[in-house]
This record gives structure tokens, sequence and C-alpha cells, in this order.
């Protein structure tokens, strides 16, 4: 066994050891609900153990002749190679795990821009009204698509049950909090903005909102006006996208950017740009802990 | 500092990295573990006598293989490296690799959702249909190239032929094999996949989005930038077409590029590719996939989707 060979089976076991625990690690401690989606969050985990399973059977059970028994003996790379691709594999992982904050900071959100408009939203299905009966009384076709509020913001607990044609049956449905504020995500509203059985549950009613709090990008002339941003995945934080509401206060806010801030207010949707934008006139706006899920799915 | 066209984080920096590491990685473990797999136990002369014997069928059975055989693009080039040592012509395991990522059956359906209410199936079909056509002409392509300039030496077996024509040894002895091999494909290609990922998490997080947006504003310019995009971001093929749902102000034909460019060709993918092919080979088939879907994408001139 030469020093080559034998260097490229411990360097590739700690490399392996070292990934596989930091994708363990990450499911284990719940950070990898802030990188992935649900979908994608087990597969992360399956792929640290057998990461860690690898390893330990490169070193004990993989015998340096196996790999040569088809020639690839001759290409085992230098030491010096060996360690420069350990680096590369080993130094970048260990920073971002020990530095990345578990979400973006404020440059980066305004890099990838504010949605404030459903449309511009990943997965959106654009609204379709319920169809009429038929001669017989029966409905024709399967009637509306399911209020894409509901299903995208299901695992955060969002506030929107599905739209049904009895809105009596969704006030049931919609969690409040003590004070019988609806507890609202800024999805929601940008969904109710289009969608006028939506906004029939959330116009002119209070709603009780949490996000981080962000300067406003324009139209914002007595200051007295911020975003209130959640940011919403698809499949990974890298693909996820800010969604922001407008807050209107009786007063310029002083909140540091990017802070938790929790919202009470009537939500409003009055025509900007010729189309219904979501705005909550809030009542209250104070500092708050960051919610267990700080992404919307 | 929105304004900025660049602004650097380095935290968001590794968040999108980490992002990006977690949700790739799995797929590419996944296509190492088979690589390792396909080299012991699938003899060579079952995988060639499957195959067509024309040349042509050959290149569009290895398109059409994904549906089969489904394969994300982070996880296909440690398989396809073992298919080429087993013999599969070089053409048709390129038609694999660039086809895979999209004619497969989790892309067709995440295409179908994604777009849905918005010609949802003529999309996945048009996705379906380019990116298979795409995939052919490539590989028809390379067929005339000689292999020694697409590999890089060491990819396949000294003697530039097939290594077995049936693995041997007991099935213990096959699999330690077949697990040192799949641990060292997986690391080769690990190493481009994260010099990859770091590079698009750079532009995912520091360049503003809405320099690259006001790029788009007639169909030629709005088609290339919109590959651009795709090649920067490097989402995954099962992922991208509810990123590109959203692009509302584009015509079709850029979220149809974007969608067909980015899995057979971004920043971690150019990396990746660069484990198996030569880097000249690379930037060309780059420079050629840019050029052909773009030009496809804008002649279909899908303005009405």
């Amino acid at each position: 066994m030469t020093t080559a060979t034998g260097l490229q089976r411990y360097l590739s076991s700690g490399v392996l050891m070292i990934w596989g625990m930091t994708l363990t690690y990450f499911y284990f401690s719940g950070r990898v609900a802030s990188y992935l989606t649900p979908a994608f969050q087990t597969g992360a985990m399956i792929a640290g153990i057998v990461m860690i399973l690898l390893a330990f059977g490169r070193c004990f059970v993989v015998r340096d002749t196996d790999a040569c028994c088809q020639g690839e003996c001759a290409h085992v790379p230098k030491i010096s190679a060996q360690l420069i691709g350990a680096a590369i594999l080993v130094i970048p992982l260990i920073c971002a795990a020990a530095i990345s904050p578990n979400g973006f900071d404020a440059s980066a959100i305004k890099n990838r821009g504010y949605v404030d408009n459903v449309a511009a939203l990943p997965g959106y299905k654009p609204y379709q009204e319920p169809a009429l009966p038929t001669d017989n009384g029966q409905a024709s076709v399967p009637t509306s698509t399911p209020a894409p509020a509901a299903a995208a913001t299901a695992s955060s607990g969002s506030t929107v049950a599905a739209s049904t044609d009895n809105a009596q049956q969704d006030q049931t449905f919609i969690p409040r909090n003590e004070a019988g504020q609806i507890k609202a995500q800024t999805i929601d509203l940008i969904y109710a903005a289009q969608e006028p059985s939506m906004r029939s549950d959330f116009e002119n009613k209070d709603v009780e909102m949490i996000g981080q709090f962000m300067p406003a990008r324009g139209n914002n002339p007595n200051g007295d006006r911020f975003d209130l941003v959640r940011m919403f995945m698809v499949c990974c934080a890298a693909d996820a996208r800010p969604v922001a509401v407008t807050i209107q206060t009786k007063s310029p806010e002083k909140v540091a950017e990017m802070s938790w801030v929790k919202v009470v207010g009537k939500a409003t949707f009055p025509m900007v740009g010729g189309r219904m934008t979501p705005v909550v006139v809030a009542s209250e706006v104070k500092p708050c802990d960051p919610p267990e899920d700080t992404f919307i799915y | 500092m929105g304004d900025s066209w660049f602004t650097f984080s380095l935290p968001s920096f590794f968040f999108s990295f980490l992002s990006v590491v977690q949700e790739g990685v799995p797929f590419l473990l996944l296509g190492s573990l088979m690589s390792g797999l396909i080299d012991q136990f699938l003899p060579s002369r079952t995988m060639l006598r499957l195959l067509p014997r024309n040349p042509f069928m050959g290149i569009c059975a290895g398109a059409a293989m994904g549906l089969v055989f489904p394969m994300c693009e982070c996880g296909i080039v440690p398989v396809i490296r073992r298919l080429i040592n087993k013999g599969l012509p070089l053409s048709n395991a390129i038609a694999y690799m660039l086809a895979a990522p999209i004619v497969n059956p989790l892309v067709i359906i995440s295409t179908l959702a994604a777009f849905r209410g918005q010609h949802g199936v003529e999309f996945t079909i048009m996705r379906m249909g380019i990116g298979f056509l795409v995939a052919v002409l490539a590989a028809m392509a390379v067929q005339k190239m000689p292999v020694s300039a697409v590999l890089r030496e060491g990819v396949i077996a000294p003697d530039g032929g097939v290594r077995d024509s049936a693995p041997q040894g007991s099935i213990p002895s096959r699999l330690r094999a077949a697990l040192g091999i799949s641990v060292s494909d997986f690391l080769d290609v690990l190493v481009f996949f994260v010099i990859g990922v770091a590079i698009s998490s750079t532009f995912n997080t520091a360049v503003n989005q809405k320099f690259i947006d006001a790029l788009a504003s007639n169909v030629w310019l709005a088609t290339f930038s919109m590959m651009g995009v795709a090649g920067i971001l490097s989402l995954c093929s099962t992922s991208d077409a509810f990123i590109a749902a959203t692009f509302i102000a584009l015509p079709a034909s850029a979220k149809l590029a974007f969608l067909i460019f980015g899995p057979m060709m971004d920043l971690k993918l150019v990396f990746i590719y660069s484990a198996v092919f030569k880097k000249r080979f690379v930037l060309g088939l780059a420079i050629g996939l840019f050029i052909l879907v773009g030009l496809i994408c804008v002649r279909m001139n899908i303005t009405q989707l």
C-alpha cells in the first residue's frame, strides 16, 4: 500500500464522516427546516446517515486492492491533490455550518426582489370562479381550484382554509388569537388581493401578522410605511422569494431592519397601479421572537 | 444598497450554499451508489444487447432512457461515467446525460403542476420535446468526435475499451468493490459540485435580480438572458418549473429556454461535467447548447402561451 493510497482511504473516510455528520446534525437539530422544504428534509437526513456508513465502509471494509482490480490504482491522485480536494470539500462546509445564519440578510432579500403580487409567486395557479350548475342542477365540472394559500402555507400553520362556497364554514377554520383577530401570513393577504372569495375573509377585518421589518421600497412620503416580509420557499432556501405586505403605521417606526415584529391592524386592499394591493393599517407594531418556522413553504 | 447590482454578504452566501448542497447531495449520492452497482453488477454484454444497433436509434434510446431510469442533473454524471466504461457509446451516454434531467417522470409532473392554468400541458410537451431534440442533436455532434477529444484521461480504462464483459468475483467482494467505486465517484464529483454551488450561490445572493430582469425586454434578449439566469441559478430540474412559472412578464419562449437549458448546463454542471469531460469539450457543449436551445425557442415563436 503506497502512502498516497493509504492517505486516500483515510481522507475519503474523514470527508464522508464530516459531510454525513453535518447533514444529520442539520436534520436532528431542526436547522434543516430553514434550508429545505419538508419534502427534501428526509432525503438529506438519509444521505447523511448513508455517508456515515460509507465512511466506516471505506475505512474498514473496502480494501485498497478492491478499486485496483480494474486498473484504477493507477489513478490515485498525488498527495497534494488529495489534500487540496479534501480542503475544498471540508472547509466551505464547516464554515457554512458555523457561519450560516438560517436566513438571508437584508441585502440578499433586496437583491431577490419582493413578491407583492400573487402572480409572481412560485407555484401560483390562477383563480377560477366556481362553475355554475347545469340544467339538471349538477355542478358541471370540478368547481374551483383550491385556494392556493391553503395548500401553499398549510405546513406553516397559515390562516386560510380551502375556499368553499360556504363563507360561514370558512370562518370557522380561520385561526384567531385570543383577542379574536385573524392570525394571517403575508402570503394570505397576497392571495386575498387576487381572489374575491378570500378577500372577503380579510377585508376590513383585524389581523395579526408576524414577519420581518424592512423599510418601504417607495411610495412612503411620510415615512409611516414599512414592508412586512416572510420568505416563501418552493424546494430549498436558494429559490426562496420574499413575500411582502405594506404596513401603514400612525407614525414612523424605529425598528431595526430584518428584526421580527408582530403587527396588529386592519387589512385593506386599495387599488395601486391598477391592481388590488394588500395594505395593513396597523394599530400596533411590536418586536417579537421569530416564529418556529421562519420560512413559509 | 438594494440598488447596487452586486452586494456580497458572506452569511447569505453560506446560507444559499448550504441549502443547495443539502438539496443536491442526496441525488449525487444516489447516482454514485448506482454507478458502483452498475460497474459491478451490470454485464456490459447485456446492456449492449439491449441497445438498438442503428446509431441514431441508439441515441434516441439514450435520450429516452430517463423515462425508465430517471436521474437529476447532479446524480447523472457518475452514472454515465460507469456506463461509458461498460461500453455504452459516448454519444448515447451524452444523449442520456442531457435528456434525463428533463425527460423523466418527476420533471413531467412538476412542470405540469407548476404551469397548471398557464397552458401546462403544452408547456410540458414542448419542454420534453425540445429537450429530447436538443439532446439528440448534441449527441449526434458528439458521435462525430474522437473520444479523446471529449473524455478526460483516466475516465475510461487504460486500453480505451470495455472493461469487462461480465463482472467477476463473489457477491461480497463485488459489493466491496462497488462501495469503493461509489465513494470514489461521489467524492470526485462532489469537489466540482461544491465549486459550482459556491459560484452559483454568489450570483444567487449578491446580484440584484432586477438588473437581470431588465434585460428581458424583447424575445431574443429575454430568451438568451433567461438561459443566462438558469445557468447562474443552477436550480434542480424538479423544481425549476415553479420558478419559471413566476416570470409572468416574459414570453413563453424565454421560460421554455430557461427550463431546457438549465438542466442541461449551469454553473455547477460546468464543474461536475469537468470531472468526466475535457474542459474544452464542456465549454464547447455549453456554448453549443446555449445557441441551439436559444435559437429553437426563439424560432418556435410561442408568444401566445
